[in-house]
């Protein structure tokens, strides 16, 4: 099987994350912060030591505001319904998977808040400028993706952060596609609320995710519960993580996750990136030969993650993906890829597109087999 | 005759039943699974003879071509597009108000058939596959109830009941699910409705004989006929259940359990009308043998890849393994049954 679906979850993920999951749950199963036993004592070392790694990973000056969650879905719901109050205005683009639109949806439809979305130009890329047009007086939050989970294009988040910092928005960034690829400083790109997943490019296991909150914000506490220390205090603590950790962590999972994120950091995003847009770059010139075929977003690999998104004129996406599936061995997915309305500002709502998503361990002759495949069902139909 | 039996009197005085057969009826439950051709037949006789409560499950919708054979349903409904279950609650309601009829509109599936099946006394087969009728055998078997297996297509038809514990089960005679795309079905080879109307009726008689406690009048072996060849035959299976049975025997409930995902699975695709089925098990399916199954009813073509169809409204394309994706619906159940018509169990 040819996996082509790094955006939806990286897979395979390195030696290390496996073996860390074995050994931790035969040798350091304990509960962290509960007790002061040495495997409870060596297991809460284990997550402040990651929580320090991944925040310095990012750019982040305080490890103790870096949240582990369920995932990034989970990240940008905490940091949404954590910072948006009554009255407030919120700038995003069309190019938002579900986990931003569906919680921004929700407060609006419930009369909380008021949205603009901005669009995206014909390559897939918002104009920072445009973004900060649409910031008025009450608008609290920027949100905006760092690289569409459809066109693969990447943001220029930089840019945007250093506009939305002129304003009194708060800026939160969806690295869902990008967290393990693409360098990220907050701190540097101005970012306020950074949410991320584990299980993508850091390579760390399904279940695992967080969100890292800049200095200076608070995000309202949402889930109430055991914190170890503070036992005696009626409420949540209001400090850092624990105001937004409440039960006993995923332990298990932050141990692996921090395995993939030296990975990665051992070797580097811009190697990762450049391997990643290699692949995009043969992969497209491959298609370039072929017909009919649609290719959506920037033909520039330099402006990709590991995404690109097509559509054979012939046969819908879902069929072209089950037979590549079945008569192929190549694992793509085809749809929406949540993310309605960028399908809808692409013009491919609501068949969807067919998505390859090439990750750091797909080989050239794995794309070539992608490609080859293709042009054999676009030369069938 | 005690008051509120009158009405049962013919059938009273048959000396089968007489008043204390019909008051064992009406203090009785059947869930009938299925309300098609078989089910409406069946659900018909039983509410008429006085079963005190019946439950209907069926998750498809009345439609013209279904008024050849399945006698609850009238034009009126195929109007108002009503649910199976609920059209036939309410002309079953009118034929008896005396007894308990409740409808079900739901997809029977390894997820929710325990709990249909669990407040009844006996369970009727009028399912429309083979897959979900070894679920209800696994069920059946597994909750000690008995049911009545019965099957039909063209002009040929089969029944057994199966009583745990006593008699063979389904699995002790049919191992497995033929494989999807090699067997007819109604839809794609015709039913008559002399078929359905005679093993609907002989499971009818055999329930009846279960619920009162006349066990040793049971036929006890599979029935079947050819209405059209003039063939009735008894095949004889064995006395009891077969201690290797994968079901009754080892108690294995492979299709109850799904562990190995041998169940039919269907998922509605990403924002679009449509819901992809996958076999459990993967199979080779031969499109030419389909396509000339399907060529009365449909209009189809295929390639090395694929082949397609349009029929009621949806527009299917079956891939080599036996998955499909059934555009028309975002309802899985709905897919699952417009497989079951036309590709198979």
């Amino acid at each position: 099987m040819i996996y082509l679906d790094n955006a939806a979850t990286s897979f395979p993920k390195p030696q290390a994350v496996y073996d860390r999951i074995a050994t931790f749950m035969k040798e350091q199963g304990a509960n962290p912060g509960r007790s002061g036993y040495r495997l409870a004592t060596d297991c809460e070392k284990m997550i402040g030591a990651a929580r320090h790694e991944i925040t310095r990973f990012f750019g982040g000056e305080d490890s103790e505001r870096l949240i582990f969650c369920m995932n990034a879905t989970d990240a940008l719901n905490i940091a949404i319904k954590g910072v948006l109050r009554q009255g407030d205005h919120v700038v995003t683009t069309h190019l938002e998977h579900n986990s931003v639109s569906r919680p921004l949806n929700r407060l609006e439809h419930d009369g909380v808040i008021e949205i603009t979305r901005v669009m995206h130009n014909s390559e897939g890329v918002v104009d920072p400028v445009e973004i900060r047009q649409a910031v008025k007086a009450n608008t609290r939050l920027v949100a905006l993706t760092h690289a569409s989970n459809v066109l693969g294009t990447i943001q220029p988040v930089a840019e945007i952060g250093r506009l939305v910092a002129e304003t009194e928005a708060f800026f939160l960034v969806d690295s869902a596609q990008t967290a393990g690829v693409v360098e990220i400083n907050a701190k540097e790109m101005k970012i306020d609320l950074l949410a991320f997943p584990g299980h993508k490019a850091l390579f760390g296991p399904t279940g695992t995710g967080g969100l890292l909150v800049g200095p200076g914000i608070d995000v309202a506490v949402f889930r109430e519960g055991g914190t170890g220390g503070d036992s005696s205090s009626p409420l949540q603590p209001e400090g850092y993580p624990h105001r937004l950790e409440g039960g006993t962590p995923n332990t298990l999972g932050i141990a692996a996750l921090l395995e993939g994120v030296r990975f990665v950091a051992a070797e580097g995003c811009a190697k990762i990136l450049q391997h990643e847009q290699a692949l995009i770059a043969r992969f497209l010139g491959a298609l370039q030969g072929v017909s009919p075929i649609t290719v959506y977003g920037s033909k520039n690999p330099a402006h990709h993650v590991g995404t690109v998104s097509v559509n054979l004129s012939s046969i819908s996406p879902q069929e072209a993906g089950t037979i590549l599936d079945q008569s192929f061995g190549i694992a793509v997915r085809s749809g929406l890829h949540c993310a309605p309305y960028a399908h809808r500002s692409i013009g491919t709502y609501p068949e969807g597109t067919l998505r390859f998503s090439p990750g750091y361990f797909n080989t050239a002759e794995e794309i070539d087999a992608a490609s080859a495949a293709l042009a054999k069902l676009a030369a069938s139909f | 005759m005690e008051p509120g039996l009158e009405r049962y009197s013919r059938q009273i005085l048959f000396s089968g039943v007489g008043e204390a057969g019909q008051k064992k009826l009406l203090a009785s439950r059947i869930v009938v699974i299925g309300c098609g051709a078989l089910g409406t037949v069946q659900a018909n006789a039983l509410v008429r003879s006085g079963i005190g409560d019946v439950v209907i499950v069926d998750r498809d919708y009345v439609e013209e071509n279904n008024l050849q054979r399945q006698i609850l349903f009238d034009e009126e409904d195929v109007r108002q597009k009503l649910p199976k279950a609920v059209a036939a609650e309410r002309k079953l309601k009118l034929i008896n108000s005396k007894v308990r009829v409740t409808s079900i509109v739901a997809d029977v599936n390894h997820k929710n058939i325990e709990s249909l099946v669990g407040p009844a006394d006996l369970v009727m087969d009028g399912v429309d596959n083979f897959e979900t009728r070894l679920l209800l055998n696994d069920v059946c078997v597994k909750n000690n109830k008995p049911w009545i297996y019965g099957a039909c297509i063209g002009s040929y038809g089969i029944t057994m009941p199966v009583i745990p514990g006593k008699t063979p089960c389904v699995r002790c005679v049919f191992e497995t699910a033929p494989p999807p795309g090699l067997t007819p079905t109604c839809d794609t080879a015709g039913i008559l409705s002399s078929t359905v109307n005679l093993v609907a009726s002989l499971q009818v008689a055999e329930a009846m004989k279960i619920l009162m406690g006349q066990e040793d009048k049971l036929h006890r072996d599979l029935v079947a006929f050819d209405l059209w060849a003039n063939m009735f035959k008894t095949l004889h299976v064995s006395k009891g259940p077969k201690p290797d049975c994968l079901c009754c025997g080892q108690r294995n409930f492979e299709y109850l359990d799904a562990k190995d995902e041998q169940a039919t699975f269907a998922t509605s695709l990403c924002g679009r009308n449509a819901v992809q089925v996958n076999r459990g098990e993967s199979m080779r399916v031969e499109f030419d043998s389909l396509a000339q199954r399907l060529e009365g009813v449909a209009e189809v073509s295929h390639n090395d890849f694929i082949l397609t169809f349009k029929v009621d409204g949806f527009e299917v394309s079956v891939f080599t393994d036996g998955r499909a994706i059934i555009k028309g619906s975002n309802d899985p159940a709905v897919a699952r049954s417009v497989y079951s018509k036309y590709i198979g169990s």
